[in-house]
């Protein structure tokens, strides 16, 4: 009975949709004021390019854990939203703590846990290097700073849309699927057999949401793309005029550079205690 | 006019792009945040909202449905969450957008179930397989040694098949077989008009895969490897300079040094920069 407690407790109370769009909301909008989220996102992205890539070259443990305590400092700094973190921790759980408790069941002993031990060094450095720079930065200003290296327009453009469509669309759905609630009669749910048949009613419907969410928002995407196309949205995603008028907002500022040179100097200091230990 | 293919001008291609991005993202969006539990060993997740792009591939052009899909996960769920994860995303990028594509262009008539339910389940073993290669690659090169720690090659094997096998059982046939057999049917004929497109039917489908989609697919599949690959010449790379540096620990002085005076540079230009706006 626990387990059917639990189950149904888990997938209703999450699957609120309140709840997911408050938790969603709060990450993306939520935290403009923070010291990452005032930064220029040029020298984010060189910054999380290091910490996003390098640990998984570098096998070495004072280097990685000198990385790991970086990185987690930057994350409080950006005040990430709980639900992100606990996520997060679960990925990392997920990705190598499963791995090294079936280890041990086919056999393995002590002699396993340090090769995994830096494999989740590893991954959750770069997960939280990009917890940091992803969630900690507006998406619009993100976005610019993916157009300036010259990233393919599209992508610029899909996070922007993103930002700006995500409130509206996650309305819409819960919308539908309160219609969907309104017109159908659940299936008592007091004891098993019940429960079982109101988990499958409400995935059902969720389903079902989905028929005239597709047809409503293939026709906002038709609009979009018409009002893109009035704009000369294919052309100015070409003009190197409209770029540099998007792009003259970036500017790079003494904080910037003190951010990069902090983070220099404490990965120099890691390398340097690796090759003297 | 039967000869005439299904086409898509740019703008419907966009349309399409537009279309899957917004909704697959909203779905894995949701389903990135409701937790997965489990019963025993088997693990429930609702992880798989792989219908919304395999239905509009079946409809529209299937390169447009499978880049959006692709780009969608990417946008809403990994950047606007934070959980982007670097090399990785490149790898599920590509599994996402062959599945769905190979999937796209088996069906040459919508209305058709039977072929609508192959095509749908072909697409998302396919993306599953991919993974659960990678996967093993990625942990096999991960760790030094692989072979050496005892019990850790099966228990790879056994996890990443098994986490295969309950995927493709559970989540492909409850999130992406049966909802994609009423939906893509239901909605054959009525979406299309609203994006300006003809519907799909046998004369005017593309033409069935030829050598060129494949090697196309198994191009996308080895650079995906590739990305994992990465890892394996970096790790003796980095080997190589470790020893080279313990030979060598001025090397790590030097770079600690001009750390050090970076920092101060930046420190006293910050100060003088403070002055000159008092003055």
């Amino acid at each position: 009975m626990k387990a059917v407690d639990k189950l149904s407790e888990n997938i209703l109370d999450k699957l609120s949709i309140d709840f997911l769009r408050n938790q969603v909301l709060k990450n993306a909008y939520g935290n403009n004021d923070t010291v990452i989220a005032a930064m220029d996102p040029r020298i984010l992205i060189v910054w999380y390019l290091f910490f996003g890539l390098v640990p998984w070259f570098v096998s070495d443990l004072p280097f990685l854990l000198g990385c790991f305590l970086l990185v987690t400092v930057t994350t409080i700094l950006a005040r990430v939203a709980g639900l992100v973190l606990f996520l997060f921790g679960l990925g990392v759980f997920s990705q190598t703590g499963y791995l090294l408790v079936v280890t041990w069941l086919f056999g393995g002993d002590a002699s396993a846990i340090a090769p995994l031990l830096i494999l989740t060094l590893k991954v959750a450095t770069v997960s939280l290097a990009s917890v940091t720079v992803f969630s900690g930065m507006d998406p619009d200003k993100l976005a610019s700073g993916l157009m300036w290296f010259g990233c393919p327009e599209q992508l610029s453009f899909s996070i922007s849309y993103a930002y700006r469509m995500l409130p509206i669309l996650m309305e819409e759905f819960q919308n539908v699927l309160l219609s969907y609630r309104l017109r159908g009669a659940p299936p008592a749910h007091d004891d098993l057999p019940g429960k079982i048949k109101y988990l499958i009613y409400q995935v059902r419907i969720i389903i079902y949401a989905f028929y005239p969410l597709m047809l409503n928002t293939a026709k906002r995407s038709r609009t979009t793309v018409e009002v893109l196309e009035i704009k000369g949205y294919r052309y100015a995603a070409v003009n190197k005029e409209v770029r540099k008028l998007k792009l003259s907002a970036l500017k790079v500022t003494n904080n910037d550079l003190l951010f990069l040179s902090v983070s220099f100097l404490w990965v120099a200091a890691a390398i340097f205690v690796s090759t003297m230990l | 006019m039967e000869s005439v293919k299904q086409q898509a001008n740019q703008s419907q291609k966009l349309m399409v792009f537009v279309l899957t991005m917004a909704l697959y993202g909203l779905a894995t969006l949701f389903s990135e945040l409701i937790p997965k539990f489990q019963v025993g060993i088997v693990e429930f997740s609702v992880e798989y909202f792989l219908f919304i792009p395999l239905t509009l591939a079946m409809l529209f052009d299937p390169m447009s449905a499978a880049l959006g899909a692709a780009t969608g996960e990417l946008v809403f769920s990994e950047i606007m969450l934070g959980q982007f994860g670097g090399l990785g995303e490149v790898e599920k990028f590509l599994t996402v957008t062959i599945g769905v594509y190979v999937a796209g262009r088996l069906v040459r008539d919508p209305a058709n179930r039977v072929m609508v339910g192959i095509a749908a389940i072909t697409g998302t073993a396919l993306q599953l397989f991919m993974g659960t290669v990678v996967d093993i690659l990625k942990v096999q090169f991960a760790i030094e040694d692989f072979e050496a720690v005892a019990g850790l090659p099966e228990s790879v094997f056994a996890t990443e098949g098994f986490a295969f096998l309950n995927d493709l059982l559970f989540s492909g046939i409850l999130f992406c077989l049966l909802p994609t057999l009423y939906l893509a049917p239901r909605l054959h004929g009525k979406i299309e008009p609203l994006l300006g497109m003809a519907p799909r039917t046998p004369a005017t489908a593309l033409e069935p895969i030829g050598a060129k989609a494949v090697v196309g697919c198994l191009i996308g599949f080895a650079a995906a490897i590739a990305t994992q690959m990465l890892a394996e010449s970096g790790l003796s790379l980095v080997d190589w300079e470790a020893e080279w540096a313990e030979s060598m620990p001025s090397f790590a002085t030097a770079i600690l040094i001009a750390a050090a005076l970076c920092l101060v540079a930046v420190l006293c230009i910050r100060k003088y920069a403070e002055q000159n706006q008092r003055g």
